[in-house]
């Protein structure tokens, strides 16, 4: 979708606040923690993704970081019946008291973030379209759902650098669908993308369907 | 269960947003108490993992890489050729590191790493990404103008570096392998490892200072 996140290469924005500390606030810190440790029974990374994607465009862009994570998390445990609205803004679990949570120590959450660790690959029964070297040409249609090709990369020509094998489609994880495409990585000169005359390149992982040989 | 319905979840957003309170703290302190009133997570194991964040998982762990990379040349090979595996070496795998890619820069080219689409970074190897790296600025300008970008992180490059820019849209991971800073001949890992700063990891800082 052509939604506020797509903000690569588009103009007006001002300096970086290139001193930004990772938190300002104390809250920001806690929504990274909670993120990480209240269970989703349900979804997937892409559609979690494609669920922020979804805000109002004035939220998105107005909202700090990780407000847009917070409202995102409640957002998917009210889809998923695990709150309910009324529960969530009146701060009072509806039914009795469940049991609490029992709680990590160090040890246990450093074993909880290395057990974080996803691998996305996805056996492929198809052999690749393209090789390292070869000259692809991206999509030009937008689509209308969850992509990973940003809109400044559309109907572009780049060479594929590297081919990674199968790994899980984004586009079809937003919609609950496991399925894998092969993905590659595709350089693609500052020239062809934006008419500049300096030597440089963008590098983006993008999968098969993006792509059409040139 | 979820329908994976993007109208649904929109007006979910709209809805929250109008009627929580506009406070970020009381938006994340609901959050926080309903989930632990629910027994889904425990207030102290929230307390514990920013702890963690803040005191044993953050850019030490990229600077000790780097370093390891710098003075042990079978290792910056594994490195190079596959990121995520070389760094289990160091029990460092994590949230996003499966598919860590190593980028070294060199005499002719810079590497930069941003995610124009969302905020993609290697967490467990570098900690918490800087506000910066998240910001609507830095995503909207790394990829069309990296070179201004630099500029505001006091960087300068001659036309002579090409600058190649990693905008992180799959499930990769990018990170970047400073040069070893001339005149540390000799030095071992662990004091080359201070030299090694976040913002060199991400691109926007390039020659090392020697301290």
């Amino acid at each position: 979708m052509d939604g506020p996140h797509d903000l690569g290469g588009k103009d007006g924005y001002g300096p970086i606040d290139v001193d930004a500390p990772p938190f300002r606030e104390g809250w920001e810190a806690r929504q990274w923690a909670l993120s990480k440790n209240v269970p989703l029974p349900g979804g997937t990374i892409d559609w979690w993704r494609h669920a922020i994607e979804n805000m109002d465009p004035v939220t998105y862009a107005t909202q700090p970081y990780f407000v847009k994570w917070c409202l995102n998390e409640i957002a998917h445990r009210v889809d998923q019946g695990v709150f309910t609205l009324e529960e969530i803004l009146s701060g009072t679990p509806a039914t009795r008291q469940d049991p609490p949570a029992e709680p990590l120590d160090m040890d246990g959450t450093l074993a909880r973030l290395r057990a974080n660790n996803t691998d996305f690959r996805v056996e492929m029964d198809q052999p690749p379209a393209f090789a390292k070297g070869d000259t692809v040409r991206t999509l030009n249609t937008p689509s209308p759902g969850h992509t990973r090709l940003p809109a400044y990369a559309r109907g572009h020509l780049g060479t594929v650098i590297a081919h990674h094998g199968g790994h899980l489609y984004a586009d079809a994880g937003a919609r609950g669908e496991h399925i894998g495409a092969h993905l590659y990585t595709v350089e693609f000169s500052a020239a062809e993308l934006w008419g500049t005359d300096t030597p440089d390149t963008v590098c983006l992982d993008l999968w098969e369907p993006y792509l059409a040989r040139a | 269960m979820t329908e994976y319905d993007a109208k649904k979840i929109g007006d979910l957003h709209r809805h929250l947003h109008s009627h929580m309170p506009s406070d970020p703290a009381l938006r994340v302190k609901a959050l926080e108490s309903l989930a632990v009133e629910k027994g889904l997570v425990a207030q102290e194991t929230i307390d514990t993992w920013v702890e963690m964040y803040a005191e044993k998982v953050g850019p030490k762990r990229g600077a000790k890489i780097v370093a390891q990379s710098w003075t042990d040349p079978a290792f910056r090979q594994r490195l190079l050729d596959d990121a995520g595996q070389a760094i289990k070496e160091f029990g460092y795998e994590g949230h996003a590191t499966e598919h860590l890619k190593a980028v070294e820069n060199t005499a002719d080219t810079h590497n930069l790493v941003v995610c124009t689409l969302c905020s993609c970074y290697p967490f467990a190897v570098l900690g918490m990404s800087p506000i910066w790296y998240r910001s609507a600025a830095y995503r909207a300008r790394a990829v069309k103008e990296p070179r201004a970008v630099l500029e505001e992180f006091g960087v300068t490059l001659g036309n002579d570096i090409k600058v190649r820019v990693w905008d992180s849209t799959a499930e990769l991971r990018y990170l970047v392998i400073p040069e070893r800073p001339a005149g540390t001949e000799g030095w071992d890992a662990e004091r080359l490892a201070a030299l090694v700063t976040r913002n060199a990891m991400i691109g926007t800082e390039r020659d090392l200072q020697v301290t």
